[in-house]
């Protein structure tokens, strides 16, 4: 009788552990994702449009690109970091 | 670089650096493109490429993804590089030599 009530303690610890190691795991999961804050864009899809500063303190808008040129957007990191 | 600009390409690079860092930056490395300056990361999280933040105590940092997005005279994306392979502008050029024989 003693030894059935252990055995079904360690059988509920057992499981305790198992379901918070699968919690444990899922959190670590989602945590490492790269949580985007909105959904990327793809590939034919059309490229907002912006106006922002550049470096010589000029306005940049990607509409005057449109019939003219073609535009690589490279978005980097920091400045000064290669990245 | 030149090689892009003679396919009717313009280079533009966007981060959060303000103008001031950005000029600094143009001169350290020489760059011939504009660096565009996103400070409020607007541009960014138009184009999806903001990641979730961290709160540290109550400081939220915010980090960007590195991508290049490769827009024809359309407008539309033609190719989208993620990852490290995003700051070398010779895939870019690869890309666009690419599309240029397909039109």
């Amino acid at each position: 009788m003693k030894k059935e009530t252990v055995a079904r303690g360690i059988r509920l610890l057992r499981s305790v552990l198992v379901l918070v190691a699968t919690i444990e795991s899922v959190a670590l999961l989602s945590a490492q994702q790269t949580a985007i804050t909105k959904t990327a864009l793809q590939v034919g899809q059309r490229a907002p449009d912006f106006a922002l500063l550049s470096d010589k303190w000029e306005t940049v808008k990607l509409r005057d690109f449109r019939g003219k040129e073609n535009v690589v957007l490279v978005f980097y990191v920091l400045a000064f970091s290669q990245n | 670089m030149a090689k892009l600009t003679s396919m009717d390409t313009a280079v533009l690079g966007i981060s959060v650096d303000s103008p001031y860092a950005n000029e600094a930056f143009a001169k350290q490395i020489g760059v011939t493109f504009p660096l565009l300056s996103d400070p409020k990361a607007q541009v960014m999280t138009e184009y999806g490429i903001m990641m979730r933040p961290k709160l540290v105590e109550n400081y939220e940092y915010k980090w960007a993804q590195r991508k290049t997005f490769v827009v024809d005279k359309d407008g539309v994306i033609q190719h989208i590089e993620e990852g490290d392979g995003a700051v070398d502008p010779y895939r870019a050029v690869a890309v666009c030599t690419r599309f240029r024989k397909t039109k």
